[in-house]
């Protein structure tokens, strides 16, 4: 029982944890992030599980995770007005080649961030850009402008 | 999205599906986001700051009481998470010989915790309906007996005990030291 109770304490924590961290966070894995990435999950793991070695135990933390995700996935689909608060909203970030500013400081994004992006989808300059979204999974969507 | 040529200048698309400017862009409604998202950090830093100071322990504080030419001094810690190793010891100065000093420790000690090891071991060693009761040997007037205990916090055994410990001398009662352990999942 202790597991399972564990199991549902440190998802909506990490839950919590990766909604109030931003966006700008989820999106970048660089080798750092990745790094921060494997010590959280060692972290959590000592949490969740303790001293306990055995399969059992390892099965009821996992099958907890996996079952909170499947309601929250649920709760996502079926309930639209639940939605930004359990997944966040897109933000306009760029429009027409302009960035929005006002935009980018909530998030914490950096205009080398922006054009980081924008590079990474063959776009080498923001004036091409329509539009730029920043997407609720952190990545940065961009239209071309047309013509 | 609709598009046209003017010039040589290209056309800004329309609005991308599922984008509602006036929320996704000026951000209206969403204010409130911005406030919850400090308060949550804000919690999450005092939570940080309250183990800082050592809410959730494992940081040893000493308690001493003293009396009729004894003293007793407990070093443990009184807040703990499950899982956790430590060390508690328990000095006895004696300035006049106790012929059967007694330990006695709450039930929380043993309830909460796994006695791991008691150094030295004493000489006898009992129980009363949970309550550990150690018997050390008689200890000399002027010399300092210790007792080194190492434990291990149960995980299981979240919430508050009794960590209280009592000196004997055969049925009579010395010192007491009145402590609350507090076991943090």
């Amino acid at each position: 029982m202790d597991i399972v109770l564990r199991g549902i304490v440190v998802f909506f924590a990490l839950y919590v944890l990766m909604r109030i961290m931003g966006r700008r966070e989820l999106s970048k894995l660089e080798p750092f992030d990745l790094i921060l990435l494997i010590i959280l999950g060692d972290a959590v793991q000592q949490g969740l599980t303790q001293d306990d070695y055995s399969l059992t135990g390892g099965m009821l933390a996992v099958g907890t995770i996996a079952v909170l995700q499947v309601v929250v996935s649920f709760l996502n689909f079926r309930f639209p007005r639940l939605r930004p608060v359990l997944n966040g909203e897109p933000i306009v970030i760029v429009q027409d080649g302009k960035p929005i500013e006002r935009n980018m400081r909530r998030e914490r994004l950096t205009y080398e961030d922006l054009a980081e992006s924008a590079r990474m989808q063959g776009i080498g300059s923001l004036d091409d850009v329509a539009w730029g979204v920043l997407e609720t999974s952190g990545s940065i969507s961009f239209i071309k402008k047309s013509g | 999205m609709s598009c046209c040529r003017v010039g040589n200048q290209r056309r800004v698309g329309a609005t991308p599906d599922q984008i509602v400017l006036s929320r996704h862009r000026d951000l209206e409604g969403r204010r409130k986001g911005v406030f919850w998202r400090r308060a949550m950090v804000g919690l999450l830093a005092a939570f940080l700051v309250a183990g800082l100071l050592n809410v959730f322990g494992q940081r040893p504080e000493d308690t001493t009481v003293q009396a009729a030419g004894v003293s007793l001094q407990l070093h443990a810690p009184t807040s703990l998470r499950g899982g956790l190793l430590y060390e508690a010891s328990i000095m006895i100065h004696a300035q006049r010989t106790l012929h059967d000093p007694v330990l006695v420790f709450a039930k929380g000690w043993a309830v909460a915790q796994t006695i791991n090891t008691l150094e030295p071991t004493p000489a006898t060693q009992s129980s009363d309906e949970g309550q550990l009761s150690l018997g050390l040997g008689p200890i000399q007037a002027g010399s300092t007996y210790t007792l080194f205990a190492e434990f291990q916090v149960n995980p299981t055994s979240v919430g508050s005990y009794s960590g209280d410990v009592t000196l004997y001398d055969g049925n009579t009662k010395l010192l007491h030291i009145d402590r609350t352990l507090v076991v943090y999942p």
